[in-house]
Protein backbone atom coordinates (compact mmCIF):
# COMPACT_ATOMS: atom_id res chain seq x y z
CA UNK A 1 0.00 0.00 0.00
CA UNK A 2 2.80 2.32 0.00
CA UNK A 3 2.22 3.24 -3.63
CA UNK A 4 -1.35 4.85 -2.47
CA UNK A 5 0.40 6.66 0.00
CA UNK A 6 2.90 8.30 -1.50
CA UNK A 7 1.30 8.34 -5.06
CA UNK A 8 -0.74 11.89 -4.34
CA UNK A 9 2.06 14.49 -3.85
CA UNK A 10 4.20 16.06 -6.62
CA UNK A 11 7.44 17.04 -4.56
CA UNK A 12 7.97 20.80 -3.71
CA UNK A 13 9.19 22.93 -7.10
CA UNK A 14 12.00 23.84 -5.00
CA UNK A 15 13.45 20.56 -4.60
CA UNK A 16 14.27 19.27 -8.10
CA UNK A 17 15.24 23.35 -8.95
CA UNK A 18 17.67 23.80 -6.76
CA UNK A 19 19.79 21.22 -8.48
CA UNK A 20 18.71 22.52 -11.90
CA UNK A 21 19.51 26.03 -11.26
CA UNK A 22 22.69 25.50 -9.92
CA UNK A 23 23.69 22.84 -12.26
CA UNK A 24 24.77 24.66 -15.29
CA UNK A 25 27.24 27.01 -13.57
CA UNK A 26 29.34 23.70 -13.31
CA UNK A 27 29.59 23.30 -17.18
CA UNK A 28 30.65 27.03 -16.80
CA UNK A 29 32.84 26.55 -14.63
CA UNK A 30 34.31 23.39 -16.76
CA UNK A 31 34.65 25.86 -19.37
CA UNK A 32 36.69 28.72 -18.13
CA UNK A 33 38.96 26.10 -16.28
CA UNK A 34 40.00 24.11 -19.46
CA UNK A 35 40.22 28.11 -21.00
CA UNK A 36 42.02 28.64 -18.25
CA UNK A 37 44.68 25.94 -18.26
CA UNK A 38 44.73 25.49 -22.30
CA UNK A 39 46.69 22.64 -23.61
CA UNK A 40 48.35 21.18 -20.24
CA UNK A 41 45.04 20.23 -18.92
CA UNK A 42 44.75 17.80 -22.78
CA UNK A 43 48.28 16.59 -22.05
CA UNK A 44 47.05 13.07 -21.18
CA UNK A 45 43.59 11.80 -19.22
CA UNK A 46 45.86 11.65 -16.13
CA UNK A 47 46.96 15.60 -15.42
CA UNK A 48 45.11 17.41 -12.81
CA UNK A 49 43.27 19.80 -14.84
CA UNK A 50 41.75 16.63 -17.16
CA UNK A 51 40.24 14.58 -13.53
CA UNK A 52 39.18 18.55 -12.17
CA UNK A 53 37.37 18.83 -15.31
CA UNK A 54 35.91 14.79 -15.46
CA UNK A 55 34.42 15.66 -11.90
CA UNK A 56 32.97 18.93 -12.61
CA UNK A 57 31.00 17.69 -15.71
CA UNK A 58 29.87 14.26 -13.79
CA UNK A 59 29.13 15.56 -10.47
CA UNK A 60 28.79 19.07 -10.37
CA UNK A 61 26.32 18.91 -13.89
CA UNK A 62 25.19 15.40 -14.57
CA UNK A 63 24.87 14.13 -11.07
CA UNK A 64 23.46 17.54 -9.89
CA UNK A 65 20.54 17.06 -12.61
CA UNK A 66 19.87 13.40 -12.33
CA UNK A 67 19.01 13.81 -8.70
CA UNK A 68 17.00 16.58 -9.23
CA UNK A 69 14.90 14.59 -11.83
CA UNK A 70 15.05 11.71 -9.55
CA UNK A 71 13.41 13.52 -6.64
CA UNK A 72 10.77 14.04 -9.51
CA UNK A 73 10.20 11.13 -11.39
CA UNK A 74 10.67 8.69 -8.71
CA UNK A 75 6.82 9.29 -7.72
CA UNK A 76 6.05 9.77 -10.81
CA UNK A 77 7.35 6.21 -12.18
CA UNK A 78 7.25 4.37 -9.41
CA UNK A 79 4.54 5.78 -7.46
CA UNK A 80 7.95 6.06 -4.72
CA UNK A 81 7.53 8.85 -2.86
CA UNK A 82 10.63 10.52 -1.37
CA UNK A 83 11.05 10.99 2.43
CA UNK A 84 10.30 14.78 2.80
CA UNK A 85 11.49 15.69 -0.42
CA UNK A 86 12.44 19.43 0.14
CA UNK A 87 14.28 18.63 3.37
CA UNK A 88 16.33 15.79 1.06
CA UNK A 89 16.84 18.63 -1.33
CA UNK A 90 17.61 21.11 0.96
CA UNK A 91 20.80 18.85 2.92
CA UNK A 92 21.72 16.57 -0.45
CA UNK A 93 21.96 19.68 -2.63
CA UNK A 94 24.55 22.13 -1.09
CA UNK A 95 27.10 18.63 -0.11
CA UNK A 96 27.00 18.25 -3.84
CA UNK A 97 27.50 21.35 -4.79
CA UNK A 98 30.32 22.14 -2.43
CA UNK A 99 31.55 18.36 -2.40
CA UNK A 100 31.88 18.95 -6.92
CA UNK A 101 34.03 22.07 -6.23
CA UNK A 102 36.03 20.85 -3.33
CA UNK A 103 36.90 17.87 -5.24
CA UNK A 104 38.18 19.45 -8.71
CA UNK A 105 40.00 22.40 -6.13
CA UNK A 106 41.55 18.60 -4.92
CA UNK A 107 42.69 17.69 -7.95
CA UNK A 108 44.06 20.77 -8.74
CA UNK A 109 46.24 20.99 -5.33
CA UNK A 110 44.53 24.37 -4.54
CA UNK A 111 44.05 23.50 -0.64
CA UNK A 112 45.14 20.91 1.71
CA UNK A 113 41.79 20.73 2.76
CA UNK A 114 39.65 20.09 -0.14
CA UNK A 115 39.86 16.75 -0.99
CA UNK A 116 39.07 15.46 2.64
CA UNK A 117 35.97 18.27 2.03
CA UNK A 118 34.85 16.49 -1.21
CA UNK A 119 35.15 13.07 0.20
CA UNK A 120 33.39 13.87 3.73
CA UNK A 121 30.47 15.94 2.00
CA UNK A 122 30.37 13.88 -1.47
CA UNK A 123 30.11 10.36 1.00
CA UNK A 124 27.44 12.08 3.08
CA UNK A 125 25.42 12.90 0.11
CA UNK A 126 25.62 10.06 -1.94
CA UNK A 127 24.77 7.87 1.61
CA UNK A 128 21.78 10.60 2.10
CA UNK A 129 20.16 10.16 -1.25
CA UNK A 130 21.06 6.45 -1.32
CA UNK A 131 19.18 5.40 1.80
CA UNK A 132 15.83 7.63 1.27
CA UNK A 133 15.53 6.65 -2.67
CA UNK A 134 16.42 2.57 -1.35
CA UNK A 135 13.58 3.52 1.52
CA UNK A 136 10.74 4.64 -0.89
CA UNK A 137 12.09 2.04 -3.51
CA UNK A 138 11.36 -0.85 -1.00
CA UNK A 139 8.59 -2.72 -1.51
CA UNK A 140 7.32 -0.91 -4.93
CA UNK A 141 5.97 -3.34 -7.15
CA UNK A 142 8.27 -3.92 -10.52
CA UNK A 143 4.98 -2.73 -12.75
CA UNK A 144 7.91 -1.16 -15.44
CA UNK A 145 11.21 -2.33 -16.07
CA UNK A 146 12.22 1.06 -15.33
CA UNK A 147 11.83 0.55 -11.69
CA UNK A 148 14.45 -2.55 -11.72
CA UNK A 149 16.62 0.15 -13.56
CA UNK A 150 16.49 2.76 -11.01
CA UNK A 151 17.15 0.16 -8.57
CA UNK A 152 20.36 -1.25 -10.54
CA UNK A 153 21.75 2.17 -11.10
CA UNK A 154 21.11 3.47 -7.45
CA UNK A 155 23.51 0.62 -6.40
CA UNK A 156 25.83 1.56 -9.06
CA UNK A 157 25.77 4.96 -7.85
CA UNK A 158 26.63 3.51 -4.12
CA UNK A 159 29.25 1.66 -5.74
CA UNK A 160 30.89 4.39 -7.61
CA UNK A 161 31.32 7.02 -4.66
CA UNK A 162 32.61 4.42 -2.50
CA UNK A 163 35.92 3.62 -5.37
CA UNK A 164 35.86 7.61 -5.45
CA UNK A 165 36.19 7.49 -2.13
CA UNK A 166 38.99 4.66 -1.84
CA UNK A 167 40.60 6.20 -4.12
CA UNK A 168 40.41 9.82 -3.13
CA UNK A 169 42.08 8.58 0.59
CA UNK A 170 45.01 6.61 -1.72
CA UNK A 171 45.66 10.11 -3.44
CA UNK A 172 46.23 11.61 -0.45
CA UNK A 173 48.09 8.89 1.47
CA UNK A 174 45.62 7.44 3.63
CA UNK A 175 45.94 4.00 2.41
CA UNK A 176 47.72 2.45 -0.42
CA UNK A 177 46.06 1.32 -2.81
CA UNK A 178 46.96 0.37 -6.94
CA UNK A 179 45.57 3.81 -7.86
CA UNK A 180 45.36 3.17 -12.18
CA UNK A 181 43.46 -0.09 -11.68
CA UNK A 182 40.98 0.98 -9.19
CA UNK A 183 40.71 4.46 -11.02
CA UNK A 184 39.42 2.42 -14.08
CA UNK A 185 37.01 0.16 -12.44
CA UNK A 186 35.54 3.37 -10.44
CA UNK A 187 35.03 4.97 -14.13
CA UNK A 188 33.57 1.56 -15.62
CA UNK A 189 31.00 1.65 -12.67
CA UNK A 190 30.18 5.93 -13.26
CA UNK A 191 29.64 5.14 -16.93
CA UNK A 192 27.99 1.92 -17.04
CA UNK A 193 26.33 1.08 -13.72
CA UNK A 194 25.54 4.15 -12.68
CA UNK A 195 25.29 6.81 -15.86
CA UNK A 196 23.91 4.57 -18.48
CA UNK A 197 21.62 2.08 -16.27
CA UNK A 198 19.99 5.15 -15.11
CA UNK A 199 19.69 7.00 -18.22
CA UNK A 200 18.31 3.37 -19.93
CA UNK A 201 15.79 3.44 -17.10
CA UNK A 202 14.49 6.84 -17.84
CA UNK A 203 14.81 6.18 -21.54
CA UNK A 204 12.34 3.28 -21.53
CA UNK A 205 9.93 5.96 -19.89
CA UNK A 206 10.45 9.15 -21.72
CA UNK A 207 11.60 8.01 -25.64
CA UNK A 208 8.05 6.90 -25.94
CA UNK A 209 6.26 9.34 -24.15
CA UNK A 210 8.11 12.79 -25.59
CA UNK A 211 8.01 11.49 -28.85
CA UNK A 212 5.40 8.92 -29.90
CA UNK A 213 7.17 6.11 -30.60
CA UNK A 214 7.16 2.50 -29.97
CA UNK A 215 8.08 1.24 -26.69
CA UNK A 216 11.60 -0.59 -26.13
CA UNK A 217 10.83 -4.01 -26.79
CA UNK A 218 10.19 -6.35 -23.52
CA UNK A 219 13.29 -8.37 -24.18
CA UNK A 220 15.41 -5.18 -23.81
CA UNK A 221 14.29 -3.01 -21.79
CA UNK A 222 13.64 -6.51 -19.03
CA UNK A 223 17.11 -7.53 -19.67
CA UNK A 224 19.64 -4.46 -20.16
CA UNK A 225 20.11 -3.40 -17.24
CA UNK A 226 21.52 -6.58 -15.44
CA UNK A 227 22.92 -7.54 -18.60
CA UNK A 228 24.99 -3.82 -18.21
CA UNK A 229 25.85 -4.59 -14.36
CA UNK A 230 27.13 -8.14 -14.74
CA UNK A 231 29.77 -6.35 -17.52
CA UNK A 232 30.92 -4.11 -15.41
CA UNK A 233 30.96 -6.83 -12.48
CA UNK A 234 33.39 -8.98 -14.64
CA UNK A 235 35.33 -6.12 -16.05
CA UNK A 236 36.14 -4.91 -12.39
CA UNK A 237 37.37 -8.25 -11.63
CA UNK A 238 38.93 -9.00 -14.56
CA UNK A 239 41.42 -5.32 -14.22
CA UNK A 240 41.49 -6.15 -10.21
CA UNK A 241 43.34 -9.27 -11.26
CA UNK A 242 45.77 -7.49 -12.97
CA UNK A 243 44.79 -9.02 -16.30
CA UNK A 244 44.55 -6.34 -18.67
CA UNK A 245 44.38 -8.37 -21.92
CA UNK A 246 41.22 -10.31 -20.51
CA UNK A 247 40.07 -6.99 -19.00
CA UNK A 248 39.91 -5.02 -22.04
CA UNK A 249 38.08 -7.71 -23.88
CA UNK A 250 35.24 -8.09 -21.50
CA UNK A 251 34.73 -4.35 -21.30
CA UNK A 252 34.24 -4.33 -24.97
CA UNK A 253 30.80 -6.19 -23.55
CA UNK A 254 29.96 -2.39 -21.78
CA UNK A 255 30.60 -1.09 -25.24
CA UNK A 256 28.83 -2.97 -27.15
CA UNK A 257 25.89 -2.92 -24.54
CA UNK A 258 25.94 0.78 -24.86
CA UNK A 259 25.99 1.10 -28.40
CA UNK A 260 22.96 -1.22 -28.78
CA UNK A 261 21.16 0.98 -26.38
CA UNK A 262 22.33 3.87 -28.42
CA UNK A 263 21.03 1.77 -31.84
CA UNK A 264 18.16 0.78 -29.98
CA UNK A 265 17.35 4.51 -29.37
CA UNK A 266 17.82 5.63 -32.54
CA UNK A 267 15.79 2.88 -34.26
CA UNK A 268 12.85 3.99 -32.19
CA UNK A 269 13.59 7.67 -32.50
CA UNK A 270 13.65 6.75 -36.27
CA UNK A 271 9.71 5.74 -36.09
CA UNK A 272 8.85 8.89 -33.87
CA UNK A 273 5.23 10.03 -34.78
CA UNK A 274 5.66 13.48 -34.08
CA UNK A 275 6.28 15.72 -36.96
CA UNK A 276 9.24 17.77 -36.82
CA UNK A 277 12.18 17.32 -34.29
CA UNK A 278 12.38 19.58 -31.61
CA UNK A 279 15.43 20.75 -29.41
CA UNK A 280 15.10 17.87 -26.93
CA UNK A 281 15.21 15.28 -29.77
CA UNK A 282 18.04 17.11 -31.39
CA UNK A 283 19.95 16.61 -28.09
CA UNK A 284 18.52 13.19 -27.62
CA UNK A 285 19.81 12.31 -31.20
CA UNK A 286 23.55 13.87 -30.86
CA UNK A 287 23.49 11.87 -27.97
CA UNK A 288 23.26 8.71 -29.34
CA UNK A 289 25.34 9.38 -32.41
CA UNK A 290 27.99 10.34 -29.60
CA UNK A 291 27.78 7.82 -27.65
CA UNK A 292 27.70 5.75 -31.00
CA UNK A 293 31.06 7.08 -32.32
CA UNK A 294 32.40 6.55 -28.57
CA UNK A 295 32.41 2.93 -28.47
CA UNK A 296 33.27 2.65 -32.40
CA UNK A 297 36.19 4.32 -31.53
CA UNK A 298 36.94 2.24 -28.40
CA UNK A 299 36.73 -0.80 -30.54
CA UNK A 300 39.20 0.44 -33.18
CA UNK A 301 41.52 1.26 -30.92
CA UNK A 302 41.41 -2.65 -29.62
CA UNK A 303 42.13 -3.29 -33.30
CA UNK A 304 44.83 -1.04 -34.03
CA UNK A 305 47.69 -0.92 -31.57
CA UNK A 306 48.72 2.33 -32.67
CA UNK A 307 45.64 4.03 -31.76
CA UNK A 308 45.15 2.33 -28.48
CA UNK A 309 48.49 3.93 -27.62
CA UNK A 310 47.77 7.16 -29.09
CA UNK A 311 47.60 10.03 -26.29
CA UNK A 312 44.48 11.54 -27.31
CA UNK A 313 42.57 7.88 -27.23
CA UNK A 314 41.07 7.82 -23.80
CA UNK A 315 40.44 12.01 -23.72
CA UNK A 316 38.37 11.74 -27.18
CA UNK A 317 36.25 8.55 -25.83
CA UNK A 318 35.74 10.99 -22.48
CA UNK A 319 34.47 14.00 -24.34
CA UNK A 320 32.35 11.94 -26.88
CA UNK A 321 30.68 10.12 -23.82
CA UNK A 322 30.43 12.48 -21.25
CA UNK A 323 29.90 16.10 -23.02
CA UNK A 324 28.48 14.94 -26.54
CA UNK A 325 26.69 11.73 -24.74
CA UNK A 326 25.30 12.05 -20.83
CA UNK A 327 25.60 16.14 -20.98
CA UNK A 328 23.64 15.92 -24.26
CA UNK A 329 20.93 13.96 -23.08
CA UNK A 330 20.38 15.12 -19.80
CA UNK A 331 20.36 18.92 -21.09
CA UNK A 332 17.33 17.64 -23.80
CA UNK A 333 15.58 16.21 -20.56
CA UNK A 334 16.62 19.70 -18.84
CA UNK A 335 14.30 21.49 -21.51
CA UNK A 336 10.93 19.42 -20.86
CA UNK A 337 11.62 19.17 -17.31
CA UNK A 338 11.91 22.67 -16.10
CA UNK A 339 8.86 24.38 -18.48
CA UNK A 340 6.35 21.29 -17.78
CA UNK A 341 7.56 21.63 -14.13
CA UNK A 342 6.85 25.74 -13.94
CA UNK A 343 3.55 25.47 -16.09
CA UNK A 344 2.49 22.35 -13.48
CA UNK A 345 3.19 24.61 -10.64
CA UNK A 346 1.72 27.94 -11.93
CA UNK A 347 -1.22 25.88 -12.95
CA UNK A 348 -1.96 24.38 -9.20
CA UNK A 349 -1.05 27.74 -7.84
CA UNK A 350 -4.01 29.35 -10.02
CA UNK A 351 -6.58 26.68 -8.82
CA UNK A 352 -7.95 26.71 -12.18
CA UNK A 353 -8.80 30.41 -11.93
CA UNK A 354 -5.80 32.07 -13.78
CA UNK A 355 -4.11 30.24 -16.61
CA UNK A 356 -0.27 29.14 -16.44
CA UNK A 357 1.90 30.18 -19.35
CA UNK A 358 2.39 26.97 -21.86
CA UNK A 359 5.17 25.44 -21.75
CA UNK A 360 6.64 26.98 -25.00
CA UNK A 361 5.62 29.92 -24.01
CA UNK A 362 7.56 29.95 -20.55
CA UNK A 363 10.69 28.54 -22.88
CA UNK A 364 10.79 29.61 -26.32
CA UNK A 365 11.86 26.79 -28.86
CA UNK A 366 14.06 29.45 -31.14
CA UNK A 367 15.87 30.19 -27.56
CA UNK A 368 16.87 26.02 -26.66
CA UNK A 369 17.52 25.44 -30.35
CA UNK A 370 20.02 28.39 -30.24
CA UNK A 371 21.74 26.73 -27.72
CA UNK A 372 21.84 23.39 -28.99
CA UNK A 373 23.83 25.04 -32.20
CA UNK A 374 26.84 26.53 -29.34
CA UNK A 375 26.97 22.69 -27.78
CA UNK A 376 27.34 21.54 -31.09
CA UNK A 377 30.06 23.59 -31.99
CA UNK A 378 31.08 23.59 -28.46
CA UNK A 379 30.63 19.59 -28.66
CA UNK A 380 32.83 19.62 -32.02
CA UNK A 381 35.76 22.06 -30.90
CA UNK A 382 36.32 19.66 -27.95
CA UNK A 383 36.83 16.67 -29.94
CA UNK A 384 39.04 18.70 -32.58
CA UNK A 385 40.98 19.59 -29.13
CA UNK A 386 42.14 16.20 -28.57
CA UNK A 387 43.61 15.57 -31.30
CA UNK A 388 45.27 19.01 -31.95
CA UNK A 389 45.22 20.06 -27.69
CA UNK A 390 48.10 22.89 -28.31
CA UNK A 391 46.29 25.15 -31.21
CA UNK A 392 42.69 24.38 -29.83
CA UNK A 393 42.39 23.66 -26.57
CA UNK A 394 41.86 27.12 -25.54
CA UNK A 395 39.06 27.77 -28.17
CA UNK A 396 37.56 24.73 -26.86
CA UNK A 397 37.08 26.39 -23.92
CA UNK A 398 35.93 29.44 -24.58
CA UNK A 399 33.41 27.75 -27.09
CA UNK A 400 32.37 25.28 -24.23
CA UNK A 401 31.79 28.15 -21.87
CA UNK A 402 29.35 30.10 -24.21
CA UNK A 403 27.63 26.89 -24.52
CA UNK A 404 26.95 27.04 -20.97
CA UNK A 405 26.36 30.62 -20.75
CA UNK A 406 23.41 30.27 -23.26
CA UNK A 407 22.29 27.06 -20.74
CA UNK A 408 22.44 29.32 -17.65
CA UNK A 409 20.49 32.59 -19.31
CA UNK A 410 17.39 29.70 -20.25
CA UNK A 411 17.16 28.20 -17.10
CA UNK A 412 17.04 31.83 -15.55
CA UNK A 413 14.52 33.09 -18.46
CA UNK A 414 12.60 30.26 -17.80
CA UNK A 415 12.82 30.77 -13.53
CA UNK A 416 11.99 34.41 -14.20
CA UNK A 417 9.07 33.54 -16.07
CA UNK A 418 8.21 31.63 -12.74
CA UNK A 419 8.17 34.08 -10.59
CA UNK A 420 6.18 36.69 -12.04
CA UNK A 421 3.83 34.71 -13.24
CA UNK A 422 3.69 33.53 -9.78
CA UNK A 423 3.29 36.92 -8.22
CA UNK A 424 0.72 37.71 -11.07
CA UNK A 425 -1.65 34.78 -9.98
CA UNK A 426 -1.27 35.65 -5.95
CA UNK A 427 -2.65 39.08 -6.82
CA UNK A 428 -5.49 37.79 -9.25
CA UNK A 429 -6.13 35.54 -6.64
CA UNK A 430 -6.36 38.26 -4.19
CA UNK A 431 -8.97 40.29 -6.10
CA UNK A 432 -10.97 37.27 -7.24
CA UNK A 433 -11.17 36.66 -3.12
CA UNK A 434 -11.78 40.42 -2.10
CA UNK A 435 -14.61 40.53 -5.15
CA UNK A 436 -16.49 37.33 -3.94
CA UNK A 437 -16.65 38.56 -0.44
CA UNK A 438 -17.11 42.70 -0.57
CA UNK A 439 -18.16 43.19 -4.42
CA UNK A 440 -20.49 40.13 -5.40
CA UNK A 441 -23.47 41.39 -4.18
CA UNK A 442 -22.71 44.97 -5.72
CA UNK A 443 -22.55 43.17 -8.48
CA UNK A 444 -25.61 41.93 -8.95
CA UNK A 445 -27.73 45.47 -8.29
CA UNK A 446 -29.59 46.15 -11.46
CA UNK B 1 -7.98 -12.74 -20.69
CA UNK B 2 -7.85 -8.95 -21.34
CA UNK B 3 -6.68 -7.02 -17.69
CA UNK B 4 -8.04 -3.35 -17.04
CA UNK B 5 -4.06 -2.47 -17.47
CA UNK B 6 -3.89 -3.92 -20.68
CA UNK B 7 -7.29 -2.32 -22.13
CA UNK B 8 -6.65 1.04 -20.82
CA UNK B 9 -3.28 1.45 -21.92
CA UNK B 10 -4.50 0.31 -25.43
CA UNK B 11 -6.83 3.21 -25.47
CA UNK B 12 -4.07 5.12 -24.05
CA UNK B 13 -1.63 4.59 -27.05
CA UNK B 14 -5.08 5.00 -29.44
CA UNK B 15 -5.19 8.52 -27.69
CA UNK B 16 -1.74 9.27 -28.51
CA UNK B 17 -1.95 8.16 -32.25
CA UNK B 18 -4.65 10.63 -32.92
CA UNK B 19 -2.80 13.70 -31.20
CA UNK B 20 0.07 12.53 -33.80
CA UNK B 21 -2.14 12.77 -36.54
CA UNK B 22 -3.48 16.23 -35.63
CA UNK B 23 0.54 18.03 -35.45
CA UNK B 24 0.66 16.00 -38.96
CA UNK B 25 -2.07 17.93 -39.91
CA UNK B 26 -1.24 21.42 -38.64
CA UNK B 27 2.30 20.77 -39.86
CA UNK B 28 0.99 20.30 -43.09
CA UNK B 29 -0.90 23.81 -42.72
CA UNK B 30 -4.06 21.28 -43.43
CA UNK B 31 -6.60 23.02 -40.77
CA UNK B 32 -9.69 21.68 -42.01
CA UNK B 33 -8.41 18.43 -41.48
CA UNK B 34 -6.54 19.37 -38.31
CA UNK B 35 -9.54 20.58 -36.73
CA UNK B 36 -11.75 17.36 -37.89
CA UNK B 37 -8.74 15.26 -36.44
CA UNK B 38 -8.75 17.54 -32.65
CA UNK B 39 -12.44 17.15 -33.10
CA UNK B 40 -11.98 12.88 -32.68
CA UNK B 41 -8.82 13.38 -30.50
CA UNK B 42 -10.70 15.60 -28.19
CA UNK B 43 -13.78 13.34 -28.22
CA UNK B 44 -11.61 10.25 -27.69
CA UNK B 45 -9.81 11.78 -24.36
CA UNK B 46 -12.98 13.23 -23.10
CA UNK B 47 -14.65 9.50 -23.23
CA UNK B 48 -12.10 8.06 -21.69
CA UNK B 49 -11.87 10.27 -18.91
CA UNK B 50 -16.02 9.20 -18.52
CA UNK B 51 -15.52 6.27 -18.68
CA UNK B 52 -12.63 6.05 -16.19
CA UNK B 53 -14.98 9.02 -13.71
CA UNK B 54 -17.93 6.81 -14.09
CA UNK B 55 -17.20 3.06 -14.09
CA UNK B 56 -13.17 2.88 -12.90
CA UNK B 57 -13.19 4.80 -9.95
CA UNK B 58 -15.86 4.37 -8.72
CA UNK B 59 -15.46 0.38 -8.93
CA UNK B 60 -12.06 0.78 -7.13
CA UNK B 61 -13.27 3.28 -4.52
CA UNK B 62 -16.45 1.50 -3.64
CA UNK B 63 -14.06 -1.84 -3.46
CA UNK B 64 -11.27 -0.66 -1.56
CA UNK B 65 -12.71 2.49 0.47
CA UNK B 66 -10.15 4.77 -0.23
CA UNK B 67 -12.17 7.76 -1.80
CA UNK B 68 -9.08 10.59 -1.51
CA UNK B 69 -6.39 8.39 -2.93
CA UNK B 70 -4.57 7.83 -5.79
CA UNK B 71 -8.61 8.47 -8.00
CA UNK B 72 -8.72 11.60 -6.50
CA UNK B 73 -5.43 12.74 -7.86
CA UNK B 74 -6.54 11.31 -11.20
CA UNK B 75 -9.56 12.91 -11.70
CA UNK B 76 -8.15 16.55 -10.77
CA UNK B 77 -5.61 15.86 -13.29
CA UNK B 78 -8.61 14.76 -15.71
CA UNK B 79 -9.56 18.70 -15.07
CA UNK B 80 -6.27 20.00 -15.53
CA UNK B 81 -5.93 18.11 -19.17
CA UNK B 82 -9.47 18.95 -20.44
CA UNK B 83 -8.32 22.67 -19.58
CA UNK B 84 -5.74 22.27 -21.81
CA UNK B 85 -7.51 20.92 -24.52
CA UNK B 86 -10.04 23.66 -24.59
CA UNK B 87 -7.08 26.27 -24.72
CA UNK B 88 -5.63 23.77 -27.84
CA UNK B 89 -8.82 23.37 -29.49
CA UNK B 90 -8.88 27.28 -29.06
CA UNK B 91 -6.08 27.89 -31.14
CA UNK B 92 -6.35 25.83 -33.57
CA UNK B 93 -10.08 27.39 -34.27
CA UNK B 94 -7.71 30.07 -34.70
CA UNK B 95 -5.34 28.59 -36.71
CA UNK B 96 -2.59 30.27 -34.46
CA UNK B 97 0.11 27.10 -35.12
CA UNK B 98 2.79 28.73 -32.25
CA UNK B 99 -0.40 28.80 -29.65
CA UNK B 100 -1.32 25.45 -30.79
CA UNK B 101 1.87 23.95 -29.97
CA UNK B 102 2.76 25.31 -26.74
CA UNK B 103 -0.82 24.01 -25.59
CA UNK B 104 -0.45 20.67 -27.29
CA UNK B 105 2.93 20.38 -26.08
CA UNK B 106 1.78 21.11 -22.59
CA UNK B 107 -0.69 19.09 -23.14
CA UNK B 108 1.43 15.68 -24.10
CA UNK B 109 3.12 16.35 -21.03
CA UNK B 110 0.57 16.16 -19.03
CA UNK B 111 -0.84 13.73 -20.70
CA UNK B 112 1.82 11.26 -20.66
CA UNK B 113 2.88 11.36 -16.83
CA UNK B 114 -0.87 11.25 -15.79
CA UNK B 115 -0.64 8.11 -18.19
CA UNK B 116 2.65 6.47 -16.83
CA UNK B 117 0.63 6.94 -13.00
CA UNK B 118 -2.64 5.30 -14.23
CA UNK B 119 -0.16 1.94 -16.05
CA UNK B 120 2.69 1.45 -13.64
CA UNK B 121 0.53 2.49 -10.46
CA UNK B 122 -3.60 2.37 -10.76
CA UNK B 123 -4.63 -0.13 -13.34
CA UNK B 124 -2.29 -2.69 -11.86
CA UNK B 125 -3.98 -1.97 -8.52
CA UNK B 126 -7.42 -1.99 -9.92
CA UNK B 127 -6.24 -5.59 -11.61
CA UNK B 128 -5.45 -6.41 -8.22
CA UNK B 129 -8.75 -5.28 -6.15
CA UNK B 130 -11.19 -5.80 -9.17
CA UNK B 131 -10.09 -9.22 -9.84
CA UNK B 132 -13.48 -10.52 -9.10
CA UNK B 133 -15.32 -7.53 -11.04
CA UNK B 134 -13.91 -7.20 -14.13
CA UNK B 135 -15.58 -9.50 -15.82
CA UNK B 136 -18.86 -7.51 -15.79
CA UNK B 137 -16.87 -4.50 -15.51
CA UNK B 138 -14.80 -4.59 -18.49
CA UNK B 139 -17.83 -5.34 -21.25
CA UNK B 140 -18.83 -1.74 -19.60
CA UNK B 141 -15.88 0.28 -20.29
CA UNK B 142 -15.73 -1.32 -23.59
CA UNK B 143 -19.19 0.14 -24.01
CA UNK B 144 -18.37 3.05 -22.49
CA UNK B 145 -15.24 3.80 -24.83
CA UNK B 146 -17.45 2.37 -27.97
CA UNK B 147 -19.28 5.71 -27.33
CA UNK B 148 -16.74 7.82 -28.43
CA UNK B 149 -16.49 5.82 -32.06
CA UNK B 150 -13.06 4.11 -31.07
Amino acid sequence: MQAVLSFDQAPPFAAPFRFFVTAPFFALIAGVLLAVLGPEAFSSRWTPGALALTHLLAIGFLLQVMLGAMIQILPVVAGANLFHPLVVARVVHPLVVVGALALSAGFLGMADFAMPLAMATLATAAGLFFAVAAASLRGIPQTSPSIGGFKLAMLGLLVTVLLGLLLAGGLRGYWSLPLIELTQVHANWAFGAWALALLSAVAYVVVPMFQITPPYPGWFSRRFGVWLLLAVLATSLAILRFDDEIASAIQMTIFALAAGFCGMTLWLQSRSRRTRPDATQKFWRMAMLCGMAACLFWALARMFPELAGWRGTPLLVGVLLLVGGFMSVIIGMLYKIIPFLIWLHLQNRGQSRVTAPNMKAVLAESRMLLHFRLHVGACAALVAATVWPDVLTQLAGVAFSVAACSLLANVFKAAGVYRRHAALVDARLAEIAADASAGSPAREMP
Amino acid sequence: MTSIRDFLTDDHRRCDDVFADVEQAVADGNWALAGDTFGRFSAAVLQHFAVEESLLFPAFEQKTGMTMGPTQVMRSEHVQMRELIAAAGAALAAQDADEYAGNAETLLIMMQQHNMKEENILYPMCDQHLADESAELLPQIETGLAAAGK
